[in-house]
């Protein structure tokens, strides 16, 4: 199984662990995992809110790339697989939105034709790979370890892409018991973490994470899981955010799904992973670090 | 009295993520499933559409109100008339946006984007921690292109106006 691997701009900025993680763990699933040259930002949400066209463009750009490679694109970020699938979705779909496209992409010697498909690490995992082969390369399970997991908004939504309501809540849940741990219910689990208010209006996105935080604290979960950057930022750094601004603190280590899966698979995680965590979590997992 | 712009919601719908709002018919689903809409009153999806409806297009470009949705999508996929609400949140901030109402945030991404082919860029410490565990270098080999895409779409005359 061979990917063309979408890195984005977040997780070479800030999450360097969540990369090397991934690097470490999927090889052992029979995934390779080839980088993209050359390849531009997606073009998020704060690229979607200046230009339309832009947006189309440099996203299929990249889906150019991986077409010239001829594999399917992997992403690690919620904010990426949106944006590609969304463009790679429409583009298909409509042939006068992919003729615009195209015809800008041409200044670029460039051409959109709709060869492959856009993928993300719960797709990967539990589509290709296969929940078997994941459960059967489990050598250290967490044997009941309360998990909630925050599956981020586009990994499921919206439906029209995804063809189904909330497509990826299931498959995650069904990963994260893989580990062993429990995948814990909590009271709008659908809920946006705030990251795209962060920096935007950064009052309204530490509001938006502390009801993401409260409801996990309600549901007595011993850990967060993430399969998202932007979530992942916004829950463990955010933590501290919340408790300078609202004096409340929750002390939830919040830990990147590939990690859970590297623990549990017996692999220990390196000192400078382990301090990339705001939230420590050195207590909860002793004895796996 | 606030001045009308009976064009505004033609203006909004004849854009490539705004024809959703002729399908409004302002049951405020969208509001009720809103999370920003649950923490302040600034912000109300139901309330912006019905805005764009009768026109009140100076109330909202030049201020704050296209800039509170956090395209969570919540509402997109709540509308039951598939009237892609959180869609319109584009169209209505690409607007704002000709009408320079941009945030920092925003402007500093698109700015960025621009001059490095990325929205947000490594400090030198998680470069050097890059190189050191043999990861792939980042590179930008596509900077000329994605200046001749900004070129082209016209969105490079927005990064440069600051």
């Amino acid at each position: 199984m061979k990917y063309a691997f979408f890195l984005g701009c977040l997780i070479p900025a800030r999450e360097l662990s969540y990369e090397v993680s991934v690097r470490k763990a999927l090889p052992e699933f029979g995934v390779e995992l080839m980088d993209m040259k050359g390849a531009n930002c997606c073009a998020p949400f704060s690229i979607q809110s200046v230009d339309y066209d832009s947006w189309l463009a440099l996203s299929a750009r990249d889906l150019c790339i991986a077409e010239e490679m001829g594999m399917d694109i992997m992403t690690l970020c919620n904010d990426c697989y949106e944006s590609l699938l969304m463009v790679n979705t429409l583009l298909k779909r409509k042939p006068e939105l992919k003729d615009r496209t195209n015809a800008i992409l041409s200044t670029v010697g460039k051409e959109f034709k709709g060869k492959i498909e856009v993928k993300n690490l719960v797709d990967v995992l539990y589509g290709d790979v296969g929940i078997a082969k994941v459960k059967n390369a489990i050598k250290e399970p967490f044997n009941g370890l309360k998990v909630g997991a925050q599956p981020g908004c586009h990994l499921t939504k919206p439906k029209r892409i995804h063809f189904e309501l909330l497509r990826g809540f299931n498959e995650l849940d069904s990963l994260v018991q893989a580990t062993g741990a429990e995948s814990i219910p909590y009271e709008r689990k659908e809920m946006c973490c705030g990251g795209p208010l962060r920096d935007i209006n950064d009052d309204l996105s530490r509001k938006v994470s502390r009801e993401k935080l409260r409801a996990l604290k309600d549901a007595e979960v011993q850990a967060v899981t993430t399969v998202c950057p932007f979530c992942f930022l916004q829950l463990d750094l955010g933590q501290l955010e919340v408790k300078r601004h609202f004096n409340e603190e929750y002390n939830l280590p919040v830990v990147h799904f590939i990690e859970l899966l590297r623990m549990s698979m017996g692999m220990k995680l390196e000192d400078w992973e382990i301090k990339s965590h705001r939230i420590p979590i050195t207590d909860l997992f002793k004895g796996r670090l | 009295m606030s001045e009308l712009d009976l064009n505004f919601m033609g203006e909004v719908a004849d854009t490539p993520r705004g024809n959703g709002i002729l399908l409004c018919i302002q049951c405020g689903r969208c509001s009720s499933g809103c999370p920003v809409a649950r923490l302040t009153n600034e912000h109300n999806p139901r309330r912006l559409m019905e805005m764009v409806i009768l026109g009140l297009k100076k109330e909202i470009l030049p201020t704050e109100l296209p800039w509170y949705c956090l395209s969570c999508f919540t509402c997109l996929d709540r509308c039951p008339q598939g009237g892609d609400v959180g869609d319109v949140m584009f169209a209505i901030r690409n607007l704002a946006v000709k009408n320079g109402n941009i945030p920092a945030g925003v402007f500093g991404q698109a700015k960025a984007l621009y001059e490095t082919t990325r929205v947000i860029n490594p400090v030198r410490s998680a470069l050097e921690k890059r190189e050191s565990m043999g990861l792939g270098k980042l590179d930008n080999e596509g900077l000329t292109d994605v200046q001749k895409i900004l070129k082209k779409t016209g969105m490079e005359k927005i990064v440069a106006s600051k």
